[in-house]
């Protein structure tokens, strides 16, 4: 068996193949989980039904507050499943492996990141046209609203991400985490709701895609290097 | 063992130096805070629209202010710490984070008192106030990541992060917020803005309020640094110096 | 068989080296003033009574963790700068082994080797092959036992080119048999100018160079 004993320099991998790698077995991971893959949609699909119990079954003010209503579940279907992220990972040693590898945390953290968004955020956002339907939304905002959701929901990964890293280490984290990540939200809830909503009046939404497009990028650029730092401080 | 002393160093220099620094401190905010509260309070004339309740703007403002001015304060103390790994600039950011949701807690209270006032109702969806109450929410998680996390260097390093995080953010809350609700109110009716076009005998009460309250900010955080510093450098020696003379005395 | 990449002429005879280490955890000092070299072609074992820091001094010699003061060089070059270098050459399996359960023994060695160098599959089933896991290659690792687990994570030990292997207690949950593969595997990578940190309570049967560094014995003389 021939084994050859590498002292390090010159690794020839690229950082795109862990990066690969890792989204996918995270994705495998979900797969095999069921429940991982379906709890989100669930919740989801349970906290906009309960909307109409609450508020009333009339057409008018139904559609009036649709696209908060689905914006808000978006965001806590987001929150539930930010657990499995790390934690896992956490408690069986993946993590520790997941901070040694010689390459970038910043791309594997995205990784997982974007496996996070796949299992919890796009389903979501597939959904969303349904329970639209359901609330009344004017069929014109249909698009608007799963556009805004698209741009959106990653953003609630990576921040949410942020959040998870940082409290993955604590025993009883319980609802610290919604505390923490919850206010770093309200900027994509209030841009992506409105557009929603302005579209229904009729204005134009241009300005709230360009400014969802800037949090985004924002957030694709920054949160992973907070989440990578954060992992390595719970890591310790 | 040099860095032992090192470490040990500059708390305990922050620690004389404040010493000498907060009889005056107190003398200036007792000046400070006396003549702007009897100016603001028995001799600004009456607000034309507001009447008396005008006067809660000199307590309004100066807390507001503050409460905004504290997590850019936080941010910087954690970068100091993830960066330079500097001890007092952990204290500092921990002094701050309770302070700072207590300033954005009176500028909710005052600004509601004031709101109920001059709008006719305790709580308006204002984007100020709605910003500021975010803000308080950022503040509360702070300070609960801190009361999590056991280990004194880690909740240190996991602040300093989660601080920055949250000081990139509130430009970003308070221009969201801002820009959500100028189509749904216009902002004339709800403008919290009442210094411009007032004549000075308004306005140098509220920059001597402005300066007072900052005092009295300051002596806060010091007090609270100090407090810190004593707890976490309790088995050094000259902790234990002081507290031996205290005691003695 | 094997060859041997590290040049003795290269001058990097030491491959880690700490030296002042000083670490304290909830205000007690686990040490201070410790230094330690490790040498390529050696196998160094970390004793101490339980608390002793061994798991500690471990993490801070992987990187893992950084709250410590003291110097930890990468062949003679400071480990913070070399940190790339140093990681593509080290490998660590500590207490939670890292070994995922509901993903297959197969899925969990791709996982670890792309994370430094991806390998192709004959190489994952002859390592898993070699630890005694043969024909577990697709069972959910939930369904090992711990001691299969454990050596799940120690065949990524034979699919990694890394020089250097970081172990904190690797025999524990190990069966005679398990022990004795293990020693060997040992004693094959020291003999082959690798080198090993590791930490155990078990009396180390290795045919090759090694020494014991013991946390409690220089807390007594401090």
């Amino acid at each position: 068996m021939n084994k050859p004993l590498s002292d390090g320099a010159g690794s020839d991998i690229s950082t795109w193949q862990a990066f690969c790698a890792t989204l996918k077995r995270d994705l495998v991971i979900a797969f095999k989980r069921k429940n991982d893959l379906l709890n989100p949609i669930m919740f989801f699909l349970i906290v906009v039904s309960l909307f109409p119990l609450g508020i009333s079954p009339d057409p008018v003010e139904l559609s009036k507050v649709s696209a908060g209503v689905v914006w808000v579940s978006a965001l806590l279907a987001s929150m539930l499943s930010l657990d499995n992220l790390y934690r896992a990972d956490y408690e069986d040693g993946s993590l520790e492996q997941l901070l040694l590898s010689p390459q970038p945390l910043y791309f594997l953290v995205l990784a997982k990141n974007i496996a996070h968004w796949l299992i919890s955020g796009l389903p979501v956002v597939v959904l969303s046209p349904l329970l639209a339907y359901m609330l009344y939304l004017p069929s014109e905002a249909y698009w608007t609203l799963v556009l805004t959701l698209m741009i959106g929901t990653p953003v609630l990964s990576l921040f949410g991400s942020i959040g998870v890293a940082l409290t993955v280490g604590l025993g009883s984290r319980g609802l610290i985490l919604a505390v923490i990540v919850l206010p770093l939200s309200t900027p994509v809830l209030i841009i992506g709701a409105k557009a929603v909503t302005d579209v229904m009046f009729g204005l134009p939404v241009g300005s709230h895609f360009a400014l969802l497009g800037a949090i985004l990028a924002l957030a694709l650029t920054m949160a992973p290097l907070a989440s990578a730092a954060a992992l390595r401080i719970s890591v310790n | 063992m040099w860095l032992w002393f090192s470490k040990l160093g500059s708390p305990r220099w922050f620690y004389e130096l404040s010493n000498k620094w907060l009889p005056w401190l107190y003398v200036a905010m007792m000046v400070l805070m006396s003549v702007g509260l009897l100016w603001a309070l028995l001799f600004v004339p009456e607000d034309y629209q507001q009447g008396q309740t005008i006067r809660i703007m000199y307590v309004h403002v100066p807390v507001a202010s503050i409460s905004l001015a504290c997590f850019p304060l936080m941010a910087v103390a954690g970068t100091i710490t993830l960066v330079w790994k500097m001890k007092l600039a952990d204290m500092v950011a921990k002094s701050v984070a309770p302070i700072g949701a207590w300033f954005t807690g009176l500028a909710l209270a005052s600004g509601a008192i004031w709101g109920d006032q001059i709008w006719g109702t305790w709580w308006a969806w204002d984007a100020r106030l709605t910003s500021l109450l975010i803000q308080f929410f950022l503040f509360i998680g702070v300070i609960a990541l801190r009361s999590a996390i056991e280990s004194q260097d880690a909740a240190a390093k996991a602040c300093a992060i989660l601080a920055i995080v949250g000081a990139i953010n509130v430009p970003i809350i308070k221009y969201s917020v801002e820009w959500w609700n100028t189509l749904h109110q216009p902002a004339s009716d709800f403008s919290m803005d009442p210094v411009a076009p007032n004549p000075p005998e308004v306005w140098v009460p509220l920059l001597i309020m402005i300066s007072a309250v900052y005092v009295f900010f300051v002596i806060a955080l010091i007090l609270r640094t100090r407090n810190e510093i004593l707890q976490r450098e309790r088995r050094s020696q000259w902790v234990i110096d002081l507290v031996s003379r205290e005691k003695s005395v | 068989m094997h060859t041997n990449l590290h040049n003795p002429d290269s001058g990097f005879s030491s491959l880690l080296q700490a030296s002042a280490l000083f670490c304290e955890r909830d205000e007690r000092v686990l040490f201070s003033g410790l230094d330690l070299t490790v040498s390529a072609g050696e196998l160094v074992q970390i004793k101490g009574s339980n608390g002793s820091g061994k798991t500690t001094l471990l993490r801070i010699l992987c990187g893992l963790n950084e709250d410590y003061e003291g110097d930890i060089l990468w062949k003679g070059e400071s480990l913070s700068e070399e940190r790339e270098n140093f990681l593509s050459s080290m490998i660590y399996i500590g207490h939670r082994v890292g070994v995922n359960r509901i993903l297959t023994p197969r899925e969990n060695l791709r996982w670890s080797a792309s994370l430094h160098a991806p390998i192709d599959d004959n190489r994952i089933v002859a390592a898993l092959g070699r630890l005694g896991l043969r024909a577990y290659e697709d069972i959910p690792c939930r369904n090992l036992s711990a001691g299969q687990t454990q050596r799940v994570a120690l065949s990524r030990l034979l699919i990694s080119p890394a020089c250097l292997w970081i172990l904190d207690e690797p025999f524990t949950t190990l069966d005679v048999h398990g022990v004795k593969h293990l020693e060997s595997l040992l004693s094959e990578h020291v003999n082959a100018g690798g080198a090993v940190i590791l930490t155990t309570h078990h009396a180390l049967n290795v045919s090759c160079q090694w020494r014991a560094l013991d946390l409690d014995s220089r807390r007594a003389a401090a």
